[in-house]
């Protein structure tokens, strides 16, 4: 089976013991203990102000497994961008910021949408998913 | 020290993807300076598919920043020491379901910590699955 692990280092000072959390997962198909997804997206874009895009353009139906993995590479402060899914605004990534999330992309609206504020901003991401058959030309 | 998260992606997917590894430093909205507030670390135990408030944003005793630079740390960790990757709990911001986090996932995203946003969460079946948190924001 293929095999996609991520894992996770959290630590933060804001309490008054230091915090430290590790965690780490295989990205499995939906419904599934013992195969892992096998499909996957990598790209890198620049993203100019103005417009809202749809991030990935394919759409898993909603009983597959997917992750998303999106990085803000923009090394200004103060460029961001804003993420929403269905029209629901789910937060922002500033330069150098990152997310990673079991995307749900449960129907033609429901793909991951990103606006550029501040300049063009320069996005890095990977879509880990199954089941996904291309579309004839 | 600050807050910090670094993730660390290996494939074997595609031949040749060398995987990812990135740090993030939580910092406030457009500047350098650190993330200054947490939720602390909290775990929710859940034994039904009703649709529960993981986070309700008004009820934050530091009332967070909005439409800044928040961010969530949300794992699946099971129930004593028994994790199941077949089932999970639909994580949601409002009523839009964001995706299921099976048994032992993990996902970090980023927030508005508007008062309507609430973070829900509704388990698939009703066997007990415990979630663990922390949110960070900016104090209002």
């Amino acid at each position: 089976m293929a095999t996609t692990t991520a894992a996770v280092t959290l630590t933060s000072d804001l309490l008054s013991d230091n915090m430290s959390v590790s965690a780490s997962t295989t990205c499995m198909k939906a419904g599934t203990t013992a195969d892992g997804l096998d499909q996957m997206e990598y790209g890198y874009v620049d993203l100019v102000t103005g417009d809202e895009y749809d991030l990935i353009a394919n759409t898993p139906t909603a009983t597959k497994a997917s992750k998303l993995y999106l990085k803000n590479h923009s090394t200004d402060e103060t460029y961001f961008i804003a993420i929403t899914q269905n029209s629901q605004a789910i937060g922002r990534l500033y330069g150098g910021d990152w997310m990673f999330i079991p995307a749900d992309f449960h129907d033609a609206a429901g793909d991951i949408a990103i606006t550029a504020n501040g300049g063009t901003n320069k996005i890095c991401y990977a879509l880990f998913h199954e089941g996904i058959t291309l579309v004839a030309s | 020290m600050a807050t910090t998260a670094t993730i660390s992606i290996s494939s074997d997917i595609a031949p040749g993807f060398g995987g990812v590894t990135e740090s993030m430093t939580l910092t406030q909205a457009g500047n350098l300076v650190d993330i200054d507030s947490t939720s602390g670390f909290q775990i929710r135990k859940l034994s039904a598919t009703d649709a529960i408030d993981l986070v309700t944003m008004a009820n934050e005793l530091v009332e967070p920043k909005d439409s800044v630079s928040a961010k969530i740390f949300i794992r699946n960790i099971g129930y004593k020491g028994v994790i199941d990757k077949s089932v999970g709990v639909t994580i949601g911001i409002k009523a839009e379901p964001i995706g299921l986090l099976y048994g032992g996932d993990w996902m970090m995203m980023p927030l508005t910590c508007i008062d309507a946003d609430d973070i829900t969460a509704t388990p698939a079946t009703d066997d007990t699955v415990v979630l663990e948190y922390v949110m960070f924001y900016e104090e209002a």
